[in-house]
């Protein structure tokens, strides 16, 4: 069994690409449709690592990374973000936060925009598993 | 013996030895400073060298005689006191003497008394000459200084006005124009000598002519304009955009003239068009993010559709072909959405009004929901005015905005599509009196913050994820106002949303309505 990978993202095709690219890779994918049920299915399954969409409905991948990245529980979990949003507009929403009175997050383990290649995800995954 | 009196220097005048020196010395005696001649001609020599505050002079004389003294000595100088000394009884001297300005005539014998009184009426004169003199020179310096003080004032007032960035124009009560400041010939280009005395009315726009034309009837009833927009014809053709404000001048109730104010707004107008066209390329910047934000979606959709049909193939996995075939296929569509939003957007077109029923139309979109609606289970109601009837609008907007609104309404149910509350859209119709229609479309959905509300009618803003391509209500808003109508929402989380748009009609659609924006 390989290790656990959460693949969080409201679109189904999107899920399902990563999802695939993970069964071709050994990993056991996990799936979550919004940010809330990811949060829990963290929570619950401890996963290897996060697949992450930003922009979700209910709580978007802006706010369940700053929950990850600040639980002492979780935080070490890596997160790929792969996002339509660019790597800059996602740091500066993150820093929007901090400066809101959040506690400060570190940078996420990888940013990958869309779209992307299979193996351009696979690499990342594998380098965060290795 | 007054210390004040004004003669001190007396001039006697006489043939006879003896009289002058009796005179004399009683003068002296009374402390007066008295010089004599014995002959008319040596008077006149020593009035012109002395100048003496009186001159007493004997009538009868060889050589130049009382009155000839008395013609030369008034002829030199009009104001001088000069008392006759005449024969007894010789009337006609003293009546000709007085009569060229003599101060009085004293008969001989010269008594001491009579001479006293004489001397003492002449002092008298000049003592309220002087006064006079004093008070005129008071008054003359007090009208100078006035005079300077209105003339600071009035220069002050016309540096005033010719410093005035806006133009000033005033008239006089017959419109003729009396005051035209460097401000408006800035606007209107004559110079004040072209315009000077023509009437108002002639280089102004009929709107604003009507005030001025008006006043001269008004009998001083007329009442200050507001400040108004208009456009005015600059003498080289130009037309200008200007801010007007007139007023009549009144002085105790009654028309004196006019006064108009004009703001030049060419500077105004040109930065607000550039601004429009700042905010028009800040918004095009936005829109090609948004796109190319869609687009790379598409993309990566379209990549993973592939991966998994190369997959299939290269594993003869059929399941696999199948999903992937599925996720591109649905891209197409999701492209297709996209494109036919941003050509909806982009267009520029024209309105159409046709007769149409918008009962029927809300009939219509509701038809083309009904089996999305039915498979969530989600209920839609009608509430449809029977007023609203055949009018002429634009139906294809109406159409489009209804399947916008609605499909929104039918999404915010979709969002929690577990729960088992009773999911339900209204939609509701109303013929206004001022020639509206207004539709509702209310759902008991998810409802939106009012962080959400904000952001509800700016470009792509989806809070849909993958389902939205974030333009619905930017279009439905466009098509609003391309329709002249107004269109709002009113949202509580939890509890649902309604939006409502109201679209003006014509009663009857006339030939000429046809593309009429």
């Amino acid at each position: 069994m390989g290790k656990k990978v959460l693949v969080v993202d409201d679109d189904p095709d999107v899920r399902l690409f990563s999802v695939t690219v993970l069964e071709e890779h050994g990993y056991t994918p996990l799936e979550a449709t919004d940010g809330e049920q990811g949060l829990a299915i963290v929570k619950s399954e401890q996963p290897d690592l996060v697949i992450l969409d930003v922009l979700m409905p209910k709580e978007s991948g802006v706010r369940l990374f700053r929950h990850i990245k600040t639980d002492p529980k979780l935080q070490k979990i890596p997160v790929i973000i792969l996002s339509g949003i660019t790597q800059k507009s996602f740091l500066r929403s993150q820093k929007a936060l901090t400066e809101f009175g959040g506690a400060a997050v570190p940078e996420p383990e990888a940013y990958l925009e869309k779209p992307v290649e299979p193996e351009e995800l696979a690499t990342a995954i594998r380098n965060l598993l290795h | 013996m007054s210390t004040n009196r004004k003669i001190h220097k007396i001039l006697l005048i006489d043939d006879e030895q003896d009289i002058l020196r009796v005179l004399s010395m009683s003068l002296r005696i009374d402390g007066y400073d008295v010089m004599t001649a014995r002959s008319g001609e040596e008077g006149l020599r020593l009035f012109k060298a002395q100048s003496p505050d009186l001159v007493l002079t004997d009538v009868k004389m060889p050589g130049m005689d009382g009155i000839e003294v008395l013609r030369n000595i008034k002829a030199l100088e009009a104001d001088a006191e000069v008392i006759i000394i005449t024969g007894h009884g010789d009337i006609d001297n003293a009546i000709e003497a007085l009569k060229l300005g003599a101060s009085d005539f004293i008969n001989k014998p010269v008594r001491d008394e009579v001479l006293a009184v004489a001397i003492g009426r002449a002092d008298e004169k000049l003592a309220i000459r002087s006064q006079l003199k004093a008070h005129t020179e008071e008054l003359e310096e007090k009208v100078a200084h006035a005079t300077q003080e209105l003339r600071r004032q009035s220069n002050f007032l016309s540096r005033l006005i010719e410093s005035s960035n806006d133009a000033i124009i005033a008239t006089d009560d017959q419109l003729r124009i009396v005051i035209y400041n460097p401000g408006a010939q800035r606007i209107f280009g004559h110079t004040f000598e072209e315009i000077k005395e023509r009437h108002i009315t002639e280089i102004l726009p009929d709107e604003v002519a009507r005030f001025f034309s008006h006043l001269p009837a008004s009998n001083g009833t007329a009442t200050p304009t507001e400040w108004v927009e208009t456009i005015v014809t600059a003498n080289d053709g130009e037309r200008i955009p200007v801010r007007f404000y007139g007023a009549p001048l009144k002085e105790k109730g009654k028309l004196m003239g006019s006064v108009s104010f004009y703001q030049d707004l060419r500077e105004i107008k040109r930065l607000e068009a550039e601004l429009l066209h700042a905010e028009r390329l800040a918004a095009i910047g936005q829109t090609v993010a948004g796109v190319a934000h869609g687009i790379k979606n598409l993309l990566h959709g379209f990549k993973g559709g592939s991966y998994l049909v190369n997959l299939g193939i290269a594993k003869n996995d059929d399941e696999k072909l199948l999903k992937g075939w599925d996720i591109i296929q649905r891209n197409i569509k999701r492209t297709s959405d996209l494109v036919m939003d941003l050509l909806s957007f982009s267009k520029e077109r024209d309105l159409d009004y046709v007769p149409c029923e918008p009962n029927a139309i809300v009939q219509e979109v509701r038809q083309m929901v009904q089996t999305t609606a039915d498979e969530y289970n989600i209920r839609i109601e009608t509430d449809l005015d029977p007023a609203v009837g055949t009018v002429c609008m634009d139906p294809h907007i109406l159409h489009q905005c209804l399947s916008n609104l609605i499909s929104n309404a039918l999404d915010a149910c979709l969002f929690e599509v577990e729960s088992d509350k009773q999911w339900r859209v209204t939609i509701r119709t109303h013929r206004m009196e001022n020639d509206r229609i207004c539709f509702e479309v209310i759902d008991n959905g998810s409802g939106m913050s009012p962080e959400v509300q904000k952001k509800l009618f700016s470009r792509f803003f989806s809070t849909k994820g993958h389902r939205g391509t974030g333009l619905g209500l930017l279009v439905t808003r466009k098509l609003v106002k391309e329709h002249h109508g107004t269109i709002t929402v009113q949202s509580k989380p939890g509890a649902g949303t309604t939006f409502t748009f109201c679209l003006p009609f014509m009663r009857h659609c006339t030939a000429a309505a046809g593309s009429s924006t």
